[in-house]
């Protein structure tokens, strides 16, 4: 299988092409284009169970295609639904990345492990923090950010970081989530919180985040009329 | 202090270098990361005009929040990284000595303590359109950082140029304004989906965004869920 | 005229310096700027023809296109008798494409994807696929014929694709085709993925042809964002 990352660092669009009988495993609404020789399967990730308590706690989607080849040079092409740039990290067996959950792309490789785990002060509908999939090689992962992806090298004195602009982190980081000092109180969900980060590790920053667009966004939806369902 | 930009121009994403005791003001909304040896302290509205505070939310095309926030470096040299809400880039504009800078309310991101930000505005509602001409005056020495939607374009003006209300980021000293119908008549100006315009005209610098935010809001505002109130 | 697409491929422009008398259309709401020289006529956007009764087709049409197509009820013809320039931009981010035709071909644009074109391009809606009007989903074309340029504006960046032979396309992908390629629309699996995968409709195309597909997708962009609104 060969991969070829366009019209990245704008909008990351992802070209595989496949051989016969090779698969790869995409988020759901990924897909954007392919040769008519592909066969598509859906199915939960993680089992109907840890689907479910997912879905409860945190709206994620539930679903994921399996997409296999049926014939030679099949071209598959894979997009993000979010603007900005695509990422790929070939993982060693054990090796662990943290994914902040809406950032997961694809991945290829039956053996990649992807747990959800919940990163922040834990409570059963929620509390504070952020849903994060734990990926464990070996396999090659594909995430996208919101924005461009910005690298920073975590040392001695620690970095902090607004949780909406985590795209991810290496293994090798303790962090803490936290109302941001000063802040005067929480404008809309998700926005006010950071995240203290110690250790040494790298940790991944995305330029934009999705709380700011949904605020912006949202003067702009239609009223509903009283009296409508 | 001095501001380096990354990522330009679609995912810009501003780094304010603090030497230690140095400071820069940041609208509150726009911080992304920082080290951990800065002390922040959060500033009211600009311009203290704290009861019109809400109205000038909804002028602020949402999600501007009008506090600022101030990062200070303790002890050895820090930085914070900023970024606004919109897709874009993002310049750091020399204020010339002696002449002020204006600058549309929701396109400043920050500056530091030797430049001072006046709140004058013109509560005129674009007739049709909604939006509201809002903008700061920028006064004295170093670089104010303002943030575009799309790409900026740096226009030198002599003469003049008749220019959407929403694409306009920034001008300088040396330029009028003056708001006109876009078209010869006002259903005709409505059904154009101008709106109003400015009438520009002088010599001086004229900073322009090639994508409109309110636009852009209506384009996808419509296609989102009715909202209740 | 004369013609410049700059700050693409992320956040495109269409700057055009008009000759006098020369005429560009444009979707009411793009322009960024122009000479104080230029004019505006604004008319409905819908084919034009004349009599009482075309006018009140192309009330209805323009109607159409604005609830099922996602275009403005309205365009934008300008001019000067000494000419000018203005200086045009879609809503979203994405570049722009220019796509001349000779009067032979016939250019398909995804609704959404019209910016601009010369007096000489005539546009008509065409409907494609499943549950179109009703069901908001399907395919809503323009129909672009005609001698002159077709200004087609992205959302994401473009990838161009010669077909050759058969190849499936998320709706909300496509750009713009060639007039000569088949194309079907249909869901990407059985009933249950409809539902289930997250994908949306496809198109398939057949034949030979080239065709335009973007990098982003505004339903996707909804279905992203809607979560996180508040209520």
């Amino acid at each position: 299988m060969r991969h070829e990352i366009l019209d990245a660092p704008d909008f990351g669009l992802l070209k595989l092409t496949l051989d016969a009988g090779e698969t790869v495993v995409a988020e759901s609404g990924a897909m954007v284009a392919m040769g008519a020789s592909i066969a598509v399967e859906t199915k939960m990730r993680g089992g109907f169970l840890a689907a479910a308590k997912r879905k409860l706690l945190g709206g994620e989607s539930i679903f994921q295609n399996t997409f296999t080849a049926r014939a030679a040079e099949q071209e598959l092409y894979l997009a993000p639904p979010i603007e900005g740039d695509l990422a790929v990290r070939q993982l060693a067996p054990g090796e662990t990345f943290f994914l902040q959950s809406g950032n997961y792309l694809a991945h290829i490789g039956e053996q990649l492990v992807l747990d959800t785990q919940w990163g922040g002060v834990r409570s059963f509908f929620g509390g504070i923090g952020f849903f994060m999939l734990k990926v464990v090689g070996p396999g090659t992962l594909f995430y996208a950010s919101y924005g461009a992806i910005h690298e920073v090298a975590i040392g001695a004195g620690g970095y902090t970081c607004d949780t909406g602009h985590i795209v991810g982190f290496t293994s090798g980081l303790e962090y803490k989530v936290r109302p941001f000092a000063g802040f005067k109180g929480l404008f809309f969900s998700g926005e006010g919180l950071v995240c203290d980060f110690e250790g040494r590790g790298s940790l991944f920053v995305q330029t934009r985040k999705a709380p700011s667009l949904a605020a912006f966004l949202h003067p702009y939806r239609r009223v509903q009329q009283r009296g409508n369902s | 202090m001095h501001f380096e930009i990354q990522y330009r121009p679609t995912h810009s994403l501003a780094i304010a270098h603090l030497e230690p005791g140095e400071s820069v003001r940041a609208e509150a909304s726009a911080m992304v990361s920082m080290t951990r040896n800065l002390s922040i302290t959060t500033d009211g509205p600009m311009g203290g005009r704290g009861g019109l505070l809400k109205s000038f939310k909804r002028a602020m095309l949402g999600g501007e929040t009008f506090f600022t926030n101030t990062f200070t470096a303790r002890g050895t040299p820090g930085h914070v990284t900023l970024a606004p809400t919109l897709s874009g880039d993002m310049l750091p504009i020399e204020l010339r000595r002696g002449e002020p800078l204006y600058i549309q309310g929701s396109s400043y991101v920050a500056a530091p303590d030797s430049v001072e930000i006046d709140t004058r505005w013109q509560g005129l509602k674009g007739f049709f359109s909604g939006e509201s001409l809002f903008f700061l005056e920028a006064t004295g020495s170093g670089a104010v950082l303002v943030n575009a939607f799309g790409a900026i374009d740096e226009l030198e003006l002599d003469g003049d140029v008749i220019v959407d209300t929403g694409h306009l980021v920034a001008f300088g000293a040396g330029i009028e304004y003056e708001i006109t119908k876009a078209s010869r008549g006002w259903i005709a100006s409505y059904l154009s989906g101008e709106g109003l315009v400015l009438r520009m005209r002088g010599r001086g610098r004229v900073y322009l965004q090639s994508r409109n935010p309110n636009e852009y809001g209506q384009a996808v505002g419509s296609q989102l869920p009715p909202r209740q109130g | 005229m004369q013609h410049y697409i700059e700050h693409g491929p992320a956040f495109a422009w269409l700057r055009v310096r008009l000759e006098p008398e020369e005429r560009i259309v444009a979707e009411a709401g793009a322009m960024v700027r122009r000479s104080t020289a230029l004019e505006i006529d604004t008319r409905l956007n819908a084919s034009k023809k004349g009599g009482v009764f075309g006018v009140i087709v192309a009330f209805f049409v323009a109607l159409m296109r604005k609830f099922f197509g996602g275009e403005t009820m309205f365009l934008n013809e300008f001019w000067g008798p000494r000419g000018g320039e203005v200086v045009l931009a879609p809503k979203l981010s994405g570049h722009i494409l220019r796509k001349s035709l000779d009067g032979t071909r016939t250019l398909f644009v995804q609704s959404g994807g019209y910016l601009a074109s010369t007096a000489g391009i005539d546009t008509q809606l065409r409907f494609g696929g499943l549950r179109t009007l009703f069901g908001g989903e399907g395919l809503v074309l323009l129909q672009c014929t005609g001698q002159g340029d077709v200004f087609v504006n992205s959302y994401g960046g473009i990838t161009e694709v010669p077909v050759d032979g058969q190849f499936v396309v998320d709706t909300g992908h496509i750009v713009a085709f060639d007039g000569a390629l088949d194309f079907k629309v249909r869901s990407i699996g059985g009933a249950k993925s409809i539902l289930f995968s997250g994908e949306g409709l496809v198109c398939e195309f057949r034949g030979r042809g080239t065709l335009y597909i973007q990098s982003r997708n505004l339903k996707a962009l909804v279905s992203w964002v809607t979560p996180l609104l508040p209520p």
